[in-house]
């Protein structure tokens, strides 16, 4: 690709080229002082920005109404993610009625490429991408989520109830 | 020998031969859904959804007990077909619970399959379903779901007629029916989980397998089963964690559509936690833990060749021994012998048998007490290189008295069919150096007195070879996926003796290709 570039008054000689400069910081300064409401930047971390209910952050794996993972390890998306960063390991629960659950639930965040394929694979509404999006960590073991963070952090407060309910289903007859 | 047309193809099948059968002579490239059909066990016409349209009959027929005759022509593509298999469908479906997600079957069920061929209909049942005992202990090897289950029969028809051993019913009636045993009695004959293979659905489950991988995620390769010298021919599933399973594979002539439940847990002496990774040298005595090298296998190798050079220097090749097992192909006993008997210049050649009482023992259906896959194998390379008049008593008696020093022993690759294990390293520790190959790692190997270098192995699923069984059936394998990747094969053990160049024979695997895009597979340190 090749740019033509034109030599023009402002970019010629010293003075207007300062002046035109000024002139946009001098605007945009006397517009942010009178309008704050509009003004683009935030004082992060102080204020955040309020992303729409659809942003997809982090993941959050959902309970069951008694506190339990909802996950049924049916490994939908693990099969589904592209990035190939959730492992599951899957066992024998004593309840026959779950029969399958996970022992071990890990999304090493870091491959993870936000892309939501694995809460649309999910039958059970086990895993949502919730709204977190900050992720620090001093080193890469943090950044392997397990059970323990994916459902229990502290921020979702004793975990999100999944909306597919096992003994709803059951009285249904399905 | 009538004629008939399926699907505007002709075949010509034998008399007496059903619609069905003729659906299989085409090599089942016309789709036919069916579930209480298998071709080894007997003709029950439950499930009804092999309909056909025959020319000339106002009625659809089921073609698995259907004779064919001359001049029939059969359709199972038309509409008329396809709505009876799509609604006969929902009621198989009526009682079946939403399970997909935890099946195990899921991934190779015949309901899914179907489902997608035939049906995606709204379901127009009303009424609730019928809820069965579920995760029922059948057996040591088998899990049964009743819901699950479309009342087939197949399980029940084999152990009628295949083990002969009655455990499996139907019990009760109408939609309360279910499959199970006599007051909950095991069912724990030597082929059960062969009632997990032939089950269309996911009723019945291996414990083994259950939950620990979805078949999706799974590849596949042919090989044999070396649990016994039946040989017979399996399916491995495997992944890049290793192998999770054997499925029996139809050989007419070897093991029909079975295999036995011993065979099943063949996979587990391939898996790396079973395996020797490195070469081990270590020097026996009291120092057997202070003073131990681990070295890459080639290097282990080379140590072995030092050892017989050494001896032949002494003019004395006749001290080395050679102490072989059934358990390796017949072209690694070729290369390991003939380098003895030509290079080494030793005609000390052993045959270990590892359970004589049982050996020639056969439980009337597949398993032979034979527990080497390739015994016929070794006794064709033996007895075509004249060592085979070499008794284990010369070997026992070569050693008490000292003439022979330097021992290779091609060791089990499953330790678990060589009971003797013990009794024979003991035995071994007369000797003065043990070159021990073998793909399994042993505590008892690693105790012993003398100085002995273990070199890894490659197992079956890793390499080219044959293996002869028991009725003198030659079978090739390819290799399906590399677990130990430094392992050496016998013939490569051989060379190194010999001094020869070695050739490495590469495993070529479906996940060995993946594993070159580093991307999905490696992210650098943090």
């Amino acid at each position: 690709m090749s740019l033509v570039h034109r030599q023009r008054a402002k970019d010629k000689w010293y003075l207007p080229g300062i002046f035109s400069g000024m002139g946009l910081t001098f605007r945009k300064m006397v517009k942010n002082l009178f309008n704050r409401e509009q003004m683009p930047t935030l004082n992060y971390p102080e204020q955040k920005f309020d992303y729409s209910p659809r942003f997809k952050g982090n993941h959050v794996l959902t309970v069951k109404k008694d506190g339990s993972l909802r996950c049924t390890a049916c490994m939908l998306c693990a099969t589904n993610c592209p990035a190939e960063c959730i492992r599951i390991t899957a066992a024998e629960h004593e309840d026959p009625t779950v029969e399958k659950y996970p022992i071990a639930y890990e999304i090493d965040i870091l491959r993870c490429v936000f892309c939501g394929f694995c809460e649309e694979a999910c039958p059970v509404d086990a895993i949502r991408m919730g709204p977190e999006w900050q992720t620090p960590g001093v080193n890469g073991s943090e950044f392997v989520y397990d059970i323990r963070h994916l459902a229990f952090r502290p921020q979702l407060k004793g975990g999100i109830v999944s909306v597919v309910d096992e003994q709803e289903r059951h009285k249904a007859g399905i | 020998m009538p004629k008939c047309t399926i699907n505007g193809q002709e075949v010509e099948v034998k008399a007496g031969a059903t619609i069905m059968d003729a659906f299989y002579q085409l090599g089942m490239k016309e789709k036919i859904a069916h579930y209480c059909y298998h071709p080894s066990l007997s003709i029950a016409g439950v499930c009804r959804l092999c309909m056909v349209e025959i020319e000339g009959n106002p009625r659809l027929q089921i073609a698995c007990n259907t004779v064919v005759t001359e001049g029939m022509k059969v359709d199972n593509n038309s509409a008329k077909v396809n709505e009876a298999v799509k609604w006969g469908m929902d009621f198989h479906l009526i009682n079946h619970p939403l399970d997909c997600p935890i099946c195990d079957q899921a991934g190779e069920c015949g309901l899914q399959d179907q489902y997608m061929a035939y049906g995606k209909y709204e379901p127009e049942m009303a009424e609730r379903k019928v809820k069965k005992r579920k995760v029922v202990d059948l057996g040591p090897r088998v899990v049964l779901d009743s819901e699950r289950c479309v009342l087939c029969s197949r399980c029940v028809r084999f152990t009628e007629e295949v083990t002969k051993t009655n455990e499996l019913g139907i019990f009760n009636r109408g939609d309360r029916s279910e499959i199970g045993t006599f007051e909950d009695r095991p069912l724990d004959n030597h082929y059960s989980v062969n009632t997990v293979d032939i089950c269309p659905v996911g009723a019945l489950t291996s414990k083994d397998f259950r939950f620990r991988q979805r078949v999706w995620l799974l590849k596949n390769a042919e090989s044999i089963c070396t649990g016994c010298s039946t040989g017979c021919n399996v399916n491995v599933f495997f992944n890049k964690e290793g192998v999770f399973r054997l499925k029996p594979l139809y050989n007419e002539k070897v093991n029909g559509y079975w295999m036995c439940d011993t065979g099943r847990d063949t996979y587990k002496p391939i898996n790396r936690d079973a395996r020797l990774l490195d070469a081990r040298l270590s020097f026996g005595g009291d120092k057997a833990q202070a003073k131990v090298e681990y070295m890459i296998p080639l290097m282990g190798a080379k140590k072995a060749a030092e050892w017989v050079r050494e001896a032949k220097a002494a003019n004395n090749a006749k001290s080395v021994a050679l102490v072989l097992t059934g358990q390796y192909s017949s072209e690694e006993y070729e290369s390991i012998v003939s380098t003895f008997k030509a290079d080494v210049g030793t005609d000390q050649i052993f045959h270990w048998v590892n359970n004589p009482e049982s050996f020639e023992s056969f439980d009337g259906l597949l398993f032979r007490g034979d527990r080497n896959p390739n015994t016929k194998g070794l006794l064709q390379t033996l007895q075509k290189h004249g060592v085979m008049d070499n008794t284990w008593k010369d070997l026992v008696a070569g050693l008490e008295s000292g003439t022979i020093q330097t021992l290779v022993v091609a060791g089990p690759l499953d330790f678990s069919v060589f009971p003797d294990l013990q009794e024979k390293l003991a035995l071994f520790a007369k000797a003065k150096r043990l070159v021990w190959l073998s793909s399994g790692k042993s505590e008892l190997v690693d105790a012993s007195s003398i100085t002995t270098v273990q070199i890894p192995m490659r197992t079956h699923v890793e390499k080219h070879g044959t293996y002869v069984n028991h009725s003198g059936i030659a079978q090739s394998v390819k290799p399906a996926l590399s677990v130990v990747a430094k392992a050496m094969t016998l013939s490569e053990v051989a060379d190194v003796i010999a001094g020869r160049n070695v050739k490495r024979e590469e495993a070529s695997s479906p996940i060995g290709k993946r594993a070159q895009n580093e991307f999905t597979t490696q992210r650098g340190a943090l």
